[in-house]
């Protein structure tokens, strides 16, 4: 075993220390607790880096137990374990990256700000980076859940972390409850995993994945609890992805992620970018040989996934806050990723992934960035002009943009046109429903390229709307060097799986997609073994592959251009009209974001709390009732017999010889005396 | 002669408290629980037993002598502890020592006495876990009634008598019931048992050797005995877990007590009506069990969901905690009935992991009653501005209980829900498992909800009282359960181990399932 695997549980046990160390110390360390941070995730970036390039330069793989909780002699074992194959290896640099870059930021944002109660914040990104990174090199279902919950835990515990005010604390709340309601399946799914297959392992023919393949083909047999094989585990992949749908904030489980807001915008960065949400998404290509068995499975979340796409979108595009605008591009990208997925995609969702990871992080700094310019005023009619004044911002927020707008040649457009590409192949090949998850996603990057560009204009371009913005608080080095590093990599990034470019010139530049097919056919976690799963086939119009691709790419990007191109004809100028009222009664709806919220809080608070009063007033009413009535009907027969007892002497004598008298009697019947 | 010892260790330094001046007695008496918590800390690490006490496992510190001649039963002094029983015993003197601790700050009069009953109990509490004669057994366990009852009665809140007296007769009728059911088992063995010792009993009736209760003639026959024995002992062991709907008697005897009494309940008695259940019904009448799977089962989702609910409606946090419990012990009966090592295990371990967080969340309600002065959710706001650290620990107890992975809640529950998953004893065991885990949403719900309610916010409190920071002798000992909590949580094996050991003897009953 190579020396770096046996440092890999560092990756993780790295920020855990920095956890520890600004809980209990934070107070009396420099910057309380930021830079330990800072070295912790630097440290676990180079390792995960090393990592990586260990495992391109030797191929090595690495998949093996760390940890038994339960070594039970019967039955399943529960054990931790690390598993490092491409997929992960590269998670792990993102993650590391984008958790390095916000502990960086939050000097800034929340050190230079003077923010209340930073040890904790510190001591909660450490626990977010840790779990979040076990969570990645998980080589079972149950370490997964586990680190998947416990990033529910921190996101609680950040979002909630000016906890004196009344809304962060309700948001935090909002967000576990969601998400925990969604772990419920997954948790159900875990046990049936575990029961079903003795084992909830990832990765080899050991693992579940395997045995599920064998079980399908017939080879072997399991427990399907009376139901068909594929039907039981259809039910355990959507049980499963209840956690995703959950965590992914995808819908119907999407209310929290904007609700989220309310905590600190690193923390917002780190939770769109690189953790919570990516963790749903991440676990589906984790299990991926799992799901590419199933294709009901796959067609319901490719179909989630585009209509998620779709649907934030339109929320996206009434929004004022930047935050908000932001929060719903994120649940409308994973929805990408999940359309992606689930249209045998493997490939493209994960560089969607990425690419989603480096803009969005920056983004959300940059919004940050600007937040802290405008002495955390958010709303964005507030803003305006901002652009002369903040130029590092500017620019690498603009870069930002023009990936999730999906411009070319910014990274977005590559991975977005390789998820439609990817979703339109298969649905020509024989696969028509997919048609429909098509049309939703290819609508929605017009109205991503919409609402982006309306974000950017009316932030930066224009007039000053308020005071603030004539006189932005300037940003220091700790905010701009993040920035500048994601601005970079938001340009860049598409370079690593530019298939068009490689279907044009016939130039072998397609990195991602050759990584991703490394992977030793032994782990059966690679995107070749998941090819020889999948059952769809490829179809193509406009005269082959190439067509095909042209035709994509060309509405892909016309679409975006259009988009923008709306955007910016009407927010230009000094001061632009609020041109989404217009809209009517749609955009009360779209603010009201189709009256999900209601419902779902409806459901909390007017049905669920509802029935706990009424089987309280059950409760203390019949079943304690009956318990009381019982008491009392046994101490008022007391009470009466008690009255014999009258305490008069003569009352007394005369019951004795009453009874005495009685007592004859009953001898004389019984002895015959008469 | 180690649970002697333990046992005679408690009832000296109870006797010697009684005796002390109150103004010595919290300090004498802390004093005093640390003999018996090292005592079976040195069980725990000098453990050699194996198998199950009752089915011929080894058994660790055995003791048997001679007692006395009960008609044609001997009853004798047997004592021993097994995987099942030793987690329990030091999950006892693990929480009096602790609860003695807590109890510094809050009780401020009749220190000697309250102490000297707190020692009492814990004496009688580990005899109920170590008897194995069922008759030495009943005096333990009818011996922890008395105690309880007069810390309820005597340092309790505004309605201390009413709850007290419904403790102690609700529980006291139910062990009638249960005395009697056994009794009856033990008759309708007839010659195949010669005493009154659990083993004998629990072997002759898994061997099948019970007769008719009476004559062939003019008798009940031995399949109606058992079922109605079952029914008689199942029926007195719920109350004292309780289970939906023997459990009125729980949240007014948990808000009238006072806290150091409401963790012993909450973290220990409770136990003795589940680990009775393990122990008799559950090891002796296997057969019983499980034809009366489905609506045992039925009765533990009902615990669990409906229990939830309650929890959720109420407004005082120490009712929160208390109906909590209620939907604890549900997930205790599912795993016991499953019949799997990892249910029957999971259902042990579940025991001492709520025995854990319970008493932590009650401690710690109790810290910030001895600040405000109030329980009421609606009384206070933003608590966490001023006492950082019992919210710190309360928030970390409350995780705890929504079944936090990495905390022994989790562990107790995922053990729980996979072996009763996999049941065969069960019918539909996986429907039932999938409603019961619905539980730990509604959990999280309203323990989410009274946080937010209570911690959180801007700061507001109606009563008038200044809030400093606790002092250390009451954040210590939360602090240590949260300690003990994440031990368990992330290595279980701890005790987990020799729990499935003692408990794989009993689900091996030919019911061919299990793993």
């Amino acid at each position: 075993m190579a020396l770096i695997y046996e440092l890999t549980p560092a990756i993780v046990f790295l920020p855990l220390a920095s956890f520890a160390l600004a809980l209990f110390f934070g107070r009396w360390m420099p910057k309380k607790g930021a830079v330990a941070g800072i070295l912790a995730t630097a440290g676990a970036l180079g390792l995960s880096v090393v990592t990586l390039g260990w495992l391109l330069l030797s191929g090595e793989v690495h998949d093996q137990t760390w940890y038994t909780l339960v070594d039970a002699e019967m039955g399943v074992d529960l054990a931790f374990g690390i598993l490092i194959d491409q997929l992960s290896a590269a998670m792990l640099v993102i993650v590391s990256l984008i958790a390095f870059l916000v502990h960086v930021f939050s000097l800034g944002y929340m050190n230079d700000e003077g923010e209340p109660g930073l040890p904790r914040y510190y001591a909660g990104l450490g626990l977010f980076t840790a779990s979040m990174l076990a969570f990645v090199m998980a080589d079972n279902l149950f370490m997964a859940f586990v680190f998947f919950e416990l990033v529910g835990l921190c996101s609680y515990l950040l979002i909630g972390h000016w906890f004196t005010e009344d809304a962060p604390p309700s948001a935090a709340k909002k967000a576990f409850l969601v998400t925990r309601f969604g772990d419920y399946f997954f948790l159900v799914g875990v046990v049936g995993v575990l029961v079903t297959f003795g084992t909830a392992g990832f990765a080899g023919s050991e693992g579940f994945p395997a045995l599920a393949e064998s079980a399908l083909a017939g080879e072997t047999s399991v427990n399907t609890f009376g139901l068909s094989t594929e039907g039981w585990f259809s039910v355990l992949g959507l049980l499963v992805l209840g956690g995703v749908l959950g965590k992914s904030a995808q819908f119907p489980f999407h209310t929290w992620l904007p609700d989220a807001m309310e905590g600190p915008t690193p923390v917002s960065a780190l939770i769109h970018a690189a953790t919570m949400v990516a963790a749903g998404v991440y676990l589906v290509a984790r299990m991926y040989g799992f799901y590419a068995l199933l294709p009901t499975v796959l067609g319901i979340i490719a179909f989630v996934g585009g209509f998620t796409a779709l649907f934030a979108a339109t929320m996206a595009v009434v929004k004022n806050e930047i935050k908000q605008v932001l929060a719903y591009s994120t649940i409308s990208q994973y929805g990408y990723m999940m359309l992606a997925l689930g249209a045998g995609g493997y490939v493209a969702a994960f560089f969607h992934l990425t690419t989603h990871a480096i803009f969005k992080a920056l983004l959300f700094l940059g919004a940050g960035s600007v937040i802290i310019a405008m002495h955390h005023e958010e709303d964005m009619w507030e803003m305006g002009g901002l652009k002369s004044e903040m130029r590092t911002t500017y620019l690498t927020f603009l870069a930002g943009s023009l990936a999730l707008a999906g411009i070319f040649p910014f990274s977005g457009f590559w991975s977005k046109d390789e998820v439609l590409f990817e979703t339109l192949v298969h649905a020509l090949g024989g696969s028509p429903l997919l048609f429909g998850a098509y049309a939703m996603g290819i609508t929605a990057v017009f109205l991503t390229g919409f609402y982006t560009i309306r974000m950017v204009m009316l932030t930066f371009h224009g007039d000053p709307r308020s005071e603030t913005a004539e006189d932005p608080h300037s940003v220091g080095w700790n905010v701009k060097f993040p920035l500048s590093v994601l601005g970079v990599l938001a340009v860049v990034a598409g370079a690593l799986n530019p298939v068009p470019i490689e279907m044009l010139t016939g130039a072998e530049v397609d990195f991602l997609h050759d990584y991703l097919y490394a992977t030793p056919e032994a782990l059966l976690t690679g995107a070749e073994h998941y090819s020889s799963l999948s059952s769809y086939g490829s179809g193509a119009i406009a005269g082959g592959e190439i067509g095909t691709m042209l035709v994509n790419a060309g509405l892909s990007f016309g679409l975006a251009v259009a988009g923008a191109g709306l955007a910016f004809g009407l927010y230009r100028g000094g001061s632009p009209a609020r041109h989404t009222e217009r809209l009517g009664r749609v955009q009360t709806l779209l603010m009201h974001n189709y009256y999900q919220d209601e419902y779902q809080v409806w459901l909390a608070e007017g049905f669920t709390v509802r029935l706990a009063a009424a089987a309280d007033t059950f409760d203390q009413g019949v079943i304690d009732g009956t318990v009381n009535a019982v008491s009392s009907v046994s101490r008022s027969a007391g009470a009466r017999i008690r009255q014999i007892q009258s305490g008069v002497v003569t009352n007394y004598a005369a019951l004795v010889v009453l009874s005495l008298l009685a007592l004859l009697v009953v001898f004389a019947i019984l002895g015959g005396w008469f | 002669m180690l649970i002697e010892a333990l046992v005679v260790s408690c009832l000296l330094g109870a006797a010697i408290v009684f005796f002390t001046p109150d103004r010595y007695a919290p300090k004498l008496a802390f004093g005093l629980s640390v003999p018996p918590l090292v005592l079976s800390l040195y069980a725990y690490v000098a453990f050699d037993g194996s198998g199950n006490a009752l089915l011929g496992g080894e058994i660790a510190y055995e003791t048997f002598a001679e007692w006395l001649q009960l008609g044609p039963y001997a009853v004798n002094y047997h004592v021993g502890l097994d995987g099942i029983s030793l987690p329990l015993v030091v999950l006892s003197t693990v929480l009096t020592t602790l609860s003695i601790l807590s109890a510094w700050t809050p009780i401020d009069d009749r220190q000697s006495e309250f102490y000297g009953l707190v020692l009492l109990l814990e004496g009688s509490l580990i005899g109920v876990f170590a008897a194995l004669d069922f008759l030495l057994w009943f005096v333990f366990w009818e011996a922890v009634l008395i105690p309880m009852y007069l810390l309820i009665g005597v340092w309790g809140g505004p309605r201390r008598k009413y709850a007290a007296i419904k403790f102690f007769v609700y529980t006291n009728i139910a062990s009638l019931v249960m005395f009697v059911g056994f009794f009856a088992l033990i008759f309708g063995l007839g010659d195949a048992v010669s005493s009154t010792g659990m083993p004998a009993i629990a072997e002759a009736l898994r061997a099948g050797q019970l007769g008719y209760l009476g004559t062939p003639t003019v008798g009940v026959p031995p399949d109606t005995l058992a079922i109605a024995a079952f029914l008689a002992m199942f029926v007195g062991f719920a109350v004292k877990v309780p289970v939906v709907p023997f459990h009125t008697w729980l949240p007014d005897a948990h808000v009238e007590a006072p806290t150091p009494a409401s963790v012993l309940l909450a973290g220990v008695l409770l136990k003795m009506g589940t680990y009775a259940l393990l122990r008799f019904n559950f090891t002796m009448l296997p057969e019983q069990a499980a034809t009366l799977a489905v609506p045992i089962a039925a009765i533990a989702v009902i615990s669990i969901i409906y229990g939830a609910l309650l929890a959720l409606a109420q407004q005082d946090l120490k009712r929160v905690v208390a109906y909590s419990s209620v939907s604890s012990m549900g997930y205790v009966i599912l795993g016991l009935v499953a019949y799997t090592v990892y249910g029957v295990g999971g259902a042990t371990f579940q025991m001492v992991a709520h025995g854990l967080i319970s008493g932590l969340l009650f401690m710690t309600v109790g810290v910030f009653y001895n600040a405000t002065h109030t329980r009421m959710i609606g009384d206070m706001s933003g608590l966490a501005s001023k006492m950082p650290a019992t919210a710190t620990v309360f928030v970390a107890g409350a995780f705890g209980y929504m079944g936090l992975p990495l905390m022994a809640g989790f562990m107790a529950e995922l053990f729980v829900f996979i072996g009763a998953f996999e049941s065969t004893v069960l019918p539909a065991a996986p429907v039932f498992t999938a409603i019961a885990m619905f539980g730990i949403v509604i959990v999280a719900g309203y323990l989410l909800w009274a946080m937010q309610r209570s911690l959180f916010g801007p700061f507001e409190l109606e009563t008038d009282y200044e809030l400093g920071r606790a002092p250390v002798h009451d954040i210590a000992p939360i602090v240590t359960l949260v300690v003990l909590i994440v031990a368990l949580g992330v290595a279980p094996d701890l005790i987990f181990e020799m729990i499935r050991d003692a408990t794989l003897d009993v689900v091996e009953f030919g019911f061919g399932g299990g793993s």
